[in-house]
C-alpha cells in the first residue's frame, strides 16, 4: 500500500518535472555551430616543420660542390698551363687552402644563421 | 551510428556531425543552465559557451561515461563561474527556510487555474537553486544518482539525501499552495 503510494508519487512528479522541460530556441543551434565553424576556419592549421637534416644536405652538398669545382678548375688550369709539377708548389696549394678556408667559413656562416632562426622561433 | 563514432567523426575534422550532440542535448543542457542562471538570455549565453567548450577539448572525452554526463558537467561548471553562484554551501537550512518564508508571503493559486508547467516552474523556483537542479537532472532525464553525482560533483551518497529533501521540500510547496489532492498526493 505505502510502496504503491511512493510510486503514484514519484510518477506524478515525473510527470510534473517532464512538463518543466525548457525548449531550445530556433536559432541556438545555428549560433553554436556557427561559432565553432568560425573557430575552425580561424585556427591555424599545423604545418609540418622542414626537415632539418634534408635542408643541411642541401645546403652543405650547394657549398662543397661549389669549393670542389673551383679547386677543379683551379687544378685543370695549373695543370694544363704550367704542368704536373706546379700543383705541388706553395703557389698553387697555397690559393687552394684559401679558397677551401672562405667556402668552410661560409658553410660555417650560414649554419650559425639558421641556429639562430630556430632560437626565434 | 553510436555516439563514440560521432565523436570520432567530429575529431576526424567533420564539424557537421557535432550538430547531432547540439539538436540531442540543446533542451536538457538549456534546463540546466536556466535552473542556475535563473533566466534564458544567460541559459542561452552559458550552453552556446558550453557548446564550443565542448568541441574544444572533445578529445579529451573518455567514452567510459555518456557524453550527455559530460556534457552536463561542462554546462553545469559554466553556469556556475558566470553566475558566481553557490550551489550547495549553506543552502540546507536557509534554503528551506527562505522559500517557506516566501511561500507564506504569496497568495493561494488553485491549480485548475494554472497550467501545471506554471505551477511546477512556480515551485522550482522557490526552492534552493540546488535542490532544483537535483530534480531535473532525476526526473527528467532519469539520470541515476551515480551520474548526477558525476555531473555535480558531490558524492553519491549526499546526492540521495540532498535529492531526498528536495523531493520532500518539493511536495510540501505543492501542497502549501495548492491542495494536496489537486496534485494526486494523497
Amino acid at each position: 500500500m505505502k510502496e504503491n503510494k511512493i510510486e503514484n508519487e514519484e510518477k506524478i512528479i515525473r510527470q510534473m518535472m517532464q512538463s518543466e522541460m525548457k525548449k531550445a530556441p530556433e536559432n541556438l543551434k545555428f549560433r553554436i555551430m556557427h561559432q565553432i565553424e568560425t573557430r575552425k576556419a580561424l585556427t591555424p592549421q599545423k604545418r609540418k616543420p622542414k626537415k632539418e637534416s634534408g635542408t643541411l644536405l642541401k645546403e652543405m652538398g650547394a657549398i662543397f660542390g661549389t669549393m670542389y669545382a673551383v679547386m677543379a678548375a683551379m687544378v685543370i688550369g695549373g695543370y694544363l698551363l704550367q704542368g704536373k709539377d706546379f700543383l705541388l708548389t706553395p703557389q698553387f696549394i697555397g690559393p687552394v687552402v684559401l679558397v677551401a678556408a672562405v667556402f668552410s667559413l661560409f658553410w660555417l656562416m650560414t649554419r650559425l644563421e639558421a641556429v639562430l632562426k630556430a632560437r626565434k622561433k | 551510428m553510436n555516439e563514440n563514432q560521432r565523436v570520432q567523426q567530429v575529431l576526424s575534422g567533420n564539424t557537421s556531425a557535432f550538430a547531432y550532440f547540439v539538436e540531442t542535448y540543446q533542451d536538457m543542457a538549456i534546463t540546466i543552465a536556466h535552473r542556475i542562471c535563473g533566466n534564458m538570455q544567460d541559459a542561452e549565453d552559458v550552453v552556446q559557451e558550453s557548446y564550443v567548450k565542448a568541441y574544444r577539448n572533445l578529445h579529451t572525452f573518455r567514452s567510459e561515461s555518456k557524453f550527455s554526463t559530460w556534457l552536463y558537467r561542462i554546462v553545469y561548471n559554466t553556469a556556475i563561474t558566470q553566475t558566481k553562484t553557490r550551489m550547495w554551501m549553506g543552502m540546507q537550512e536557509t534554503g528551506i527556510e527562505d522559500a517557506y518564508d516566501r511561500g507564506e508571503n504569496t497568495l493561494e493559486i488553485n491549480l485548475e487555474e494554472m497550467d501545471r508547467r506554471e505551477v511546477v516552474s512556480e515551485v522550482l523556483q522557490r526552492m534552493p537553486k540546488g535542490d532544483a537542479l537535483l530534480l531535473t537532472l532525476y526526473y527528467m532525464e532519469d539520470n541515476p544518482v551515480k551520474e548526477i553525482a558525476k555531473i555535480t560533483g558531490l558524492n553519491e551518497p549526499n546526492v540521495k539525501v540532498k535529492l531526498f529533501r528536495a523531493r520532500k521540500m518539493f511536495k510540501e510547496l505543492l501542497a502549501e499552495c495548492y491542495s494536496v489532492e489537486d496534485v494526486g498526493f494523497s
